[in-house]
């Protein structure tokens, strides 16, 4: 009768304890900070190679994603509405130093050691590097919408839902009034 | 003897998985309270979703210079160019707790001649990005797929959240593409941006170091009744919380702006202890996002009420408005 209950007790107590790394219960898995969610987004041969790349030039693809941050990024201070003059002048100014950005990101990338071993994919995976480096100079495609129509379009597309939602529910009438 | 012992182990470990599980944080919602198929039998169904598919062509909605439609459905949709679009884009919009995946099954554009079809992974306006580049787990141009590079290799592509759009550029009169939208249900939703100027949401983070935001494109009267954050486990006790939001690892914030993405926008308030009963505040920006700070040592949970603001309303009545922090939309 002692032991089961000292047995009962000692698994209570494990269960209260603080246990940060007992994740076997949670549903979801925890990704870690700042790794990549991989959802159905890639295939699995850009993800190998994306890896790889990770792997093998860390800092060229860090130094992508703030060029990316800084050609979207047209303002850094929120200003209130985005005007297409302000656009266009802003423009200019990250143009500039694109350019540098590309010589300095490329010169980084000749430093870079190869491993023997992988040499040949090294060699074709830094030149999709330098390819995605490329075309990371164009802006991200994108239109010069207003809320205000974004929100007509959005009415648009939800009444076209509540016609679809009440031409099923007539034919749900339709069936089961048979 | 033996048998009362086990009878009292399969309590510990019903005990054990009910307090470390987190079934408790689902909302089980009732079969015909959304879906009244759920009611029908087997039969009933089969002869109701025969032959349903929902199919229309792609609006030339047009806009300045290009083209323009939103969906919000699932079904098959076909875009054929009358005439030369040169920019043109679709946006996909679903339920909070949808995913959006979007299947080609004819295109025909003329790559080489400078045609494209590209899916972008959430909605980008004017440059600015939903969700923002701090809370999208990939970088901007891997946001973008493009039909011309990976399209037949790619033929599906899902979005990480309720929204997504696609780019198309079709300068042939004749060419375009067919695809077919679907819904898949999406259990945490984190970015979300709301169909209807009113609603209401409960947003759960669960475990997980990510920024979540919920995004209103309208002036609203928000009210969050409900806050979380932290997760009182077992015998633990919560720290006596501190005057102020500073070097608090979780916690909620209101922000309001007249773009899309949330980094860009102006933080109107911070919530950083839970709580429960109303607060509630008028924005009178043109968007309006909650967005829910989390560690991923606690499991957050916010739920939160909003409705449309008349703005004359809101003018002769100030009470916590903060409209001089927006522009006027055009």
């Amino acid at each position: 009768m002692k032991i089961p209950l000292l047995v009962s007790t000692g698994i209570l107590l494990v269960a209260l304890l603080p246990c940060q790394e007992c994740r076997a219960l949670s549903k979801s898995p925890a990704p870690a900070p700042g790794a990549l969610h991989q959802p159905d987004f890639f295939q699995q041969q850009q993800r190998q190679q994306q890896q790889q790349q990770q792997q093998t030039l860390p800092v060229l693809l860090r130094m992508g994603e703030e060029y990316f941050l800084r050609l979207g990024n047209l303002h850094k201070r929120p200003v209130g509405s985005f005007s297409a003059s302000s656009s266009s002048t802003s423009h200019l100014q990250p143009e500039a130093s694109a350019s540098n950005f590309f010589r300095a990101a490329v010169q980084q990338l000749q430093q870079l050691p190869e491993r023997s071993p992988g040499d040949r994919e090294d060699g074709e995976a830094e030149g999709e590097a330098v390819e995605r480096e490329k075309r990371s100079e164009e802006p991200p495609i994108s239109l010069d919408l207003t809320f205000h129509l974004l929100r007509e379009v959005l009415e648009m597309a939800r009444a076209e839902q509540l016609a679809q939602q009440a031409h099923s529910n007539r034919k749900l009438m339709e069936i089961i009034g048979k | 003897m033996p048998s009362a012992f086990q009878f009292q182990c399969h309590l510990v470990l019903i005990f054990l998985a009910a307090s470390k599980g987190e079934t408790r944080y689902l909302e089980v919602r009732d079969a015909g309270e959304n879906d009244p198929f759920l009611l029908l039998s087997e039969d009933l169904k089969r002869e109701l979703s025969a032959g349903q598919i929902y199919r229309r062509s792609l609006r030339e909605f047009l806009w300045c210079s290009g083209c323009i439609d939103m969906l919000s459905i699932e079904g098959q949709f076909t875009f054929t160019a009358n005439q030369p679009q040169l920019h043109c884009a679709t946006f996909f919009i679903g339920e909070p707790e949808e995913l959006i995946t979007i299947h080609y099954d004819f295109v025909n554009i003329d790559c080489q001649g400078g045609d494209f079809l590209k899916v972008f992974d959430g909605w980008i306006l004017k440059g600015e990005k939903f969700p923002s580049s701090l809370d999208h787990p990939l970088s901007t141009s891997q946001r973008y797929v493009d039909f011309c590079e990976s399209g037949n290799i790619q033929r599906s592509i899902r979005s990480s959240q309720n929204v997504a759009m696609i780019f198309f550029r079709i300068q042939l009169p004749g060419n375009g593409f067919t695809v077919t939208v679907k819904k898949i249900s999406n259990l945490f939703p984190c970015n979300v941006i709301s169909q209807t100027p009113s609603g209401r949401f409960t947003m759960v983070i669960p475990h997980q170091h990510r920024n979540c935001s919920f995004s209103i494109i309208y002036p609203v009267v928000i009210k969050i009744s409900d806050l979380i954050l932290g997760h009182l486990n077992g015998l633990f006790l919560k720290k006596k919380p501190s005057a102020s939001c500073a070097g608090v690892g979780d916690f909620v914030e209101l922000l309001g702006g007249a773009g899309l993405d949330p980094s860009k926008m102006f933080p109107l308030a911070d919530l950083c202890h839970s709580f429960h009963g109303s607060a509630q505040m008028k924005i009178g920006c043109d968007n309006t996002v909650l967005r829910m700070v989390s560690s991923g040592k606690h499991i957050n949970r916010v739920t939160f009420e909003y409705h449309q603001l008349d703005l004359q309303e809101a003018e002769t009545r100030k009470e916590n408005s903060i409209e001089e922090f927006c522009f006027p939309s055009i």
